[in-house]
């Protein structure tokens, strides 16, 4: 397997704020990882590190070999625009969606490459099988959604165009655990084909037996990581309770 | 008072004032930013179209485009000299509103430098004459006013509706994070509203400029009331902007037959005082609290 994500000595923040310390993390092809710990301990900052939406970084972040990452201060998302179009999609937490436009505009501004663009409608189609609760919503404005269906709709704009690295961020945030489930049992079943997942959450049952590996984020730096999770995940839970 | 002239005057002004306040509306809502130059861009365009019926030719089409592409570029030129540098700086609205004003005061006196201070007069894009439909008398520039500029209107809007570059557009108004995520470039889409909202203006130049000469502060006036219709209607909407240059236009229009044309800024502004003292938001936000 490939590596499609190296990261290594990342350090990130926000303004004075140190978030993330020299955190290093490596996603193969075809892995699905959940990267888990507690709320502020990092794990959205890593997600949006990667796509350099935080107010300053250090280190390096190589997506297929490409440096994405490097040192800088300022200008947050800056370069954004040109990281997603390399293939990386993320699904931020509060879903960072536009209030005003309807669920099939949300779908539409997904599919950002011209060949994705010329048919988006069979794409939507596809987006539509795997939460079909948003067929009959598709000319309501997202605004008027409940939390559940937002969330849809934020991962399924993400899937419209053919991201390889998909990065979920809590996915089960503000949802009724039922919902939270079914939401995570449609993640499992996207096909990744070459590509990869990274699943960030607080509730490590919603992922524990699902994914290939789990990585603790604990203070701003990675636990245990991929050689040896049990250890981790047992001084998290020792965290939890 | 003639019923048929002050409805062919309010929809005349308005559409010229729609023009206007929409480029406002749209760049404030999608970039942030209050363009004072807009003024600016009006100018040059009159000044675009004046050249080319100088130089080019004097058919209506040759100077409308004229008017239009110079109102383009020139809002290519205060976006690359107002945004791209700006927007990722600290206090960027403040920042960015005195730069846009700069390079209205610095281009209209570049504008008198190179042109003089005499008026210039664009040739009769849509002829002289008029039309008479039953008791009504519309004069052909008034005709063409009102159909250029529903033209594109409607090319902007449909534009912004069904193209992937509207969709980025409509987007970053909403959430530029969000459309960051998508793949836009709040660069090159800032640009691009930038050059669409230059062209409207331009158009509304050369219309405009059918009754009134091409003059280097000849901006100034048409940015008031596009700011006024912009802000009445509700910053950013675009159903609130065209609602409220059909009123501005109205009150322009009934002000200058029963009073005299000198109170005509005198009752828009109670108007606009008005309104915001209702509904802070302006006519959208009434829109909104009624569907609600």
């Amino acid at each position: 397997m490939t590596d499609l994500l190296r990261v290594e000595n990342l350090s990130a923040g926000y303004g004075p704020l140190g978030v993330l310390h020299n955190v290093s993390l490596t996603v193969r092809a075809g892995e699905r990882i959940g990267i888990v710990g507690l709320n502020g301990h990092g794990k959205s900052t890593l997600l949006k590190a990667i796509v350099g939406l935080t107010g300053w970084q250090s280190g390096s972040i190589q997506y297929n070999g490409v440096e994405i990452g490097g040192t800088r201060s300022q200008g947050p998302g800056r370069n954004t625009h040109k990281i997603v179009r390399m293939g990386l999609s993320l699904m931020p937490q509060g879903d960072a969606l536009f209030h005003g436009l309807t669920v099939s505009d949300h779908l539409d501004s997904g599919a950002y490459t011209p060949k994705a663009w010329r048919e988006r409608k069979q794409r939507r189609e596809r987006i539509l099988s795997i939460f079909p609760p948003l067929e009959k919503l598709l000319a309501q404005p997202v605004g008027k959604l409940s939390g559940g269906e937002r969330r849809m709709v934020s991962i399924g704009r993400g899937l419209m165009d053919d991201a390889k690295l998909l990065l979920i961020d809590e996915p089960s945030l503000g949802l009724a655990p039922k919902i939270s489930k079914g939401l995570v049992e449609a993640l499992m079943q996207i096909d990744l084909r070459d590509g990869a997942m990274v699943i960030a959450e607080q509730n490590i049952s919603l992922l524990e037996g699902k994914v290939s590996r789990l990585v603790g984020l604990h203070a701003g730096k990675l636990k245990g990581g991929a050689t040896a999770p049990d250890a981790l995940l047992s001084e998290h839970m020792h965290h939890r309770h | 008072m003639d019923p048929y002239y002050v409805a062919l005057t309010t929809i005349t002004l308005a559409s010229i004032y729609g023009l206007l306040a929409l480029g406002i509306s749209i760049i404030w809502s999608s970039l942030g930013m209050i363009n004072m130059a807009q003024g600016f861009t009006f100018a040059l365009s009159g000044y675009g179209a004046w050249l080319v019926s100088q130089y080019i030719g004097t058919n209506g089409v040759v100077v409308v485009a004229g008017g239009v592409l110079t109102g383009a570029l020139a809002g290519a030129l205060v976006g690359g000299i107002a945004f791209i540098p700006l927007y990722d700086k600290p206090n960027f609205p403040l920042r960015s509103l005195i730069a846009t004003l700069a390079i209205a005061m610095l281009g209209s006196q570049s504008l008198l430098y190179w042109f003089g201070p005499r008026v210039k007069a664009l040739p009769k894009v849509f002829g002289v004459g008029s039309i008479h439909i039953g008791s009504a008398v519309a004069s052909y520039d008034k005709i063409g006013t009102i159909v250029c500029s529903a033209a594109l209107l409607l090319i902007t809007l449909a534009w912004m509706k069904r193209s992937r570059r509207g969709l980025e557009i409509r987007a970053m108004m909403q959430n530029p994070e969000g459309a960051a995520l998508v793949g836009v470039g709040l660069r090159s889409t800032a640009m691009s509203v930038m050059m669409m909202t230059g062209a409207m203006t331009g158009l509304a130049a050369v219309l405009l400029s059918q009754n009134f000469f091409v003059s280097p502060f000849a901006g100034t006036m048409p940015l008031v009331k596009g700011m006024v219709v912009a802000l009445a209607g509700g910053l950013g909407s675009v159903a609130g902007a065209l609602i409220a240059a059909l009123l501005i236009g109205l009150i322009e229009a009934m002000t200058a037959v029963e009073l005299g044309g000198q109170y005509v800024l005198i009752t828009q502004f109670a108007f606009i005082i008005a309104v915001l003292l209702v509904r802070p938001r302006g006519i959208a936000g009434m829109i909104e609290h009624t569907r609600e």
